[in-house]
């Protein structure tokens, strides 16, 4: 892909405004708290500009699936978790706020016990790894100049490891807000052109259903449906993932950072007002280049990079730069914030609560600055081993919510006594039976696919062993307790 | 109406509900800077 130098210029330019926050914002530290959660005072616009951009990373992985199953995209990225943000937005936000904590394991400490908290710091340490965003910052480096993906993938950590260890929290927020505006005037920017240069709706449904027009591989005649070709159950289990969401300590972090406990609702709402607008234009780009594809009228190197395709194709100069930018910005902002979560699981989770409870707040700032490097470097060994960043998706994901969810809401929502035991058996249990599932599904693939036991996908038997387990421990373990 | 207008509709709103938060983004800092 060719680019021009000022469209060049413009990304060289947005990684020097986050070196130039990175560097400014350490005046703002002056304590534990500034350095976790930014000293708790996110007003409304920043909590919603570091929430929309943080939890929009995998824009690459969205092209990848909208361009290759369409419309449906938007109801497996969107939809579902429209819904549980509204959950999440009524029902918790405010209590997490109230609670003036820290991190989930915090949480899980509060309802049950040590034990709770240590496992919980670990599955969240996995959930939050920012792997598949350094993968794909790698993937569009590598697409744009050519250069080798692990040269990228240093380069780029290398800058996010100096803003995150010198400005902490306040660090990510600040650059998240620069990330934001990036993020939705690139994607908003390539609609408008999109349908001036191929056309509207009339060119969409024509290229994507015209069989004589089929240069792709797949079935494309679907792509403009609701459920596209795909199963109920590969669309329901999208919204199980979308669960997710309950336990994300994403979300927890900023509930706890807000300024009062209005912020968090309020700014939830908003942000889904944001992410649905923004969800439509990523949904229809992938489609627009796909169907662009079919016409004959662009090519796509693959899936994953049907974005990077469409806007070189269509895009002017400074507008490409804009749009490359915002991408960019996108996963950044997603693997900064993820990797200063993990970094936080190891250093006030298991160095402060664990193993050194009587350290200062300023050995755990030190702790926290080696957990980035850490987090970082174990993103680096897992985005190794997989090569599609939707597959790691799911894989992190089931995993972590068949541990997490059922500890998490029963501590939230049941008002009855609380085994500590049951929540620990039935982290263990959730994600073990997922991991099982996922080996056995892994071992026996067919064509390259996995094929899973009577064709249930792996977070369903997760879920239940976790609940079943909770529910059969926490009664036989209350009663003894008593 | 033809579904095009919408995604246009669509795109222009993102930018313009983005403008708005950024204004209130500077307006609280500034608010911020002059209170100290």
């Amino acid at each position: 892909m060719e680019i021009s130098s000022i469209d060049i210029g413009i990304i060289v330019g947005y990684f020097v405004i986050l070196f130039v926050i990175g560097y400014f914002v350490k005046r703002r530290i002056h304590s534990l708290d500034d350095y976790f959660l930014a000293g708790r005072r996110l007003t409304l616009p920043i909590f919603v500009a570091t929430l929309v951009s943080t939890w929009y990373g995998g824009l690459l992985g969205v092209g990848e699936m909208s361009y290759s199953y369409g419309f449906v995209n938007w109801i497996v990225s969107g939809f579902f978790w429209y819904l549980v943000y509204l959950f999440f937005a009524f029902f918790l936000a405010n209590r997490i706020r109230r609670s003036n904590l820290y991190t989930i394991p915090d949480q899980l400490e509060r309802f049950y016990d040590k034990k709770s908290r240590f496992l919980g710091a670990i599955f969240n340490f996995i959930m939050v790894s920012p792997a598949p965003y350094i993968l794909s910052l790698g993937v569009i480096f590598n697409f744009l100049f050519g250069v080798e993906l692990w040269i990228t993938i240093l380069m780029v950590s290398f800058v996010m490891i100096f803003y995150t260890i010198r400005g902490g929290f306040v660090g990510v927020v600040y650059t998240d807000v620069i990330q934001f505006i990036l993020m939705m005037v690139g994607v908003a920017a390539i609609i408008p052109i999109a349908v001036y240069t191929y056309g509207g709706f009339d060119f969409l449904s024509s290229a994507l259903s015209n069989p004589e027009l089929a240069l792709t591989y797949f079935d494309t005649t679907k792509h403009l449906t609701l459920t596209g070709t795909q199963t109920t159950q590969w669309i329901l289990i999208w919204g199980f993932i979308a669960f997710w969401t309950l336990a994300d300590p994403g979300f927890y972090q900023r509930c706890y950072a807000a300024k009062d406990d209005k912020i968090p609702k309020k700014g939830i709402l908003v942000s889904v007002g944001f992410w649905l607008l923004f969800d439509i234009c990523t949904t229809f780009t992938g489609i627009y280049a796909v169907a662009a594809t079919q016409a004959g009228l662009l090519e796509v190197e693959s899936a994953l990079t049907s974005y990077l395709s469409i806007a070189g194709a269509l895009l002017p100069v400074g507008l490409l730069g804009l749009f490359l930018t915002g991408l960019i910005a996108t996963v950044m902002s997603t693997a900064d914030s993820f990797t200063f979560l993990g970094a936080m699981n190891i250093s006030h989770d298991l160095y402060k609560n664990i193993f050194k409870k009587d350290a200062t707040e300023k050995q755990v700032i030190r702790a926290t600055k080696v957990g980035i490097v850490i987090t970082i470097g174990f993103a680096i060994v897992l985005s190794l081993f997989f090569d599609s960043i939707v597959d790691m998706w799911y894989y992190i994901g089931t995993i972590g919510i068949s541990a997490m969810i059922v500890p998490i809401l029963v501590g939230f929502f049941y008002k009855g006594k609380k085994s500590p035991l049951a929540a620990t058996l039935s982290m263990i249990a959730g994600s073990g039976t997922a991991l099982i599932w996922v080996i056995h599904g892994y071992l026996n693939s067919v064509g390259g696919w996995p094929f899973y036991i009577g064709g249930v996908e792996p977070m369903y038997p997760g879920l239940l062993a976790s609940l079943i387990v909770f529910w059969v421990v926490n009664i036989v373990h209350v009663r003894r307790m008593s | 109406m033809d579904l095009t207008f919408f995604l246009i509709l669509d795109a222009v709103a993102l930018i313009v509900a983005t403008t708005v938060l950024t204004y209130f983004f500077f307006k609280d800092l500034l608010k911020e800077k002059g209170s100290k």
